[in-house]
């Protein structure tokens, strides 16, 4: 029954597809959100440093940056990101570490 | 070989309207005496910094774009660094990555034009055509999405 939602699954991992087999084996089909590219599907080219609009929501509350298994980023935009976060980081416009 | 930079750097809040206007003029007569050219500046006010700089909790922030060599841009930088009234900057090449924006931007427009001949539409899209872009953010009222996360931290 899940034959379709498996092949998202394999995107995630292993994780993800674990989930959809319950204890008595009945399949449930497990639903999780698939991820996509910020970046990518809004089209943002420009992943630029001054931008800390764009820049925060990568920073979680302890201000490192949020891993692509998390928020989805596709490997070439989260390598922009990187780059952009660090650059922000030296001007102070995004913290290092939160306290 | 000229090229695009851009420069920011962080004035320690102390300094004067006057002071941060000077430090402008500053990086202009080195543009000017080496060569090159200031193609924008601007000037971010005052920010509150994310974390303290030597006791500083904030800064004015001013970026200049300067075409020019990178002599001149590592002659800006040594000035920059014996400057006391600036406490962080940052130089930047960016005329490489402008380059690959714009590109990676045509080559979209191209291919969407290709396929909306294809599909026999005009090749732009007509107004109120489509998704809704950003600009109607506004009309979102309950996810106040701002900057008060991290920065005022």
């Amino acid at each position: 029954m899940n034959g379709g939602r498996k092949s998202f699954g394999a995107k995630k991992g292993a994780r993800g597809a674990a989930g959809s087999q319950s204890k008595d084996g009945q399949r449930r089909p497990m639903f999780r959100r698939r991820k996509v590219c910020k970046f990518c599907s809004d089209k943002i080219d420009d992943i630029n440093y001054k931008d800390t609009k764009l820049l925060l929501p990568f920073v979680p509350e302890r201000a490192k940056i949020l891993p692509r298994r998390i928020s989805g980023t596709c490997a070439l935009h989260q390598r922009k990101l990187r780059v952009a976060l660090m650059r922000a980081r030296q001007l102070a416009l995004i913290p290092y570490t939160a306290e | 070989m000229t090229r695009k930079y851009e420069l920011v750097y962080v004035v320690s809040p102390e300094a004067s309207d006057d002071q941060v206007a000077d430090l402008h003029n500053q990086v202009e007569a080195i543009v000017q005496r080496i060569g090159g050219a200031i193609e924008r500046t601007d000037n971010w006010g005052r920010r509150r910094l994310a974390y303290e700089i030597g006791r500083h909790k904030e800064g004015t922030y001013v970026l200049e774009v300067i075409n020019g060599t990178g002599e001149l841009m590592k002659e800006i930088d040594r000035r920059i660094k014996v400057t006391d009234l600036i406490i962080r900057h940052l130089v930047v090449r960016v005329d490489e990555t402008e380059a690959v924006i714009a590109r990676t931007k045509a080559a979209r427009t191209k291919t969407s034009q290709r396929r909306r001949v294809a599909r026999g539409l005009p090749a732009d899209r007509l107004p109120g055509e489509g998704q809704r872009g950003d600009a109607d953010d506004d009309r979102d009222d309950r996810f106040d999405m701002g900057n008060e996360r991290g920065m005022d931290r």
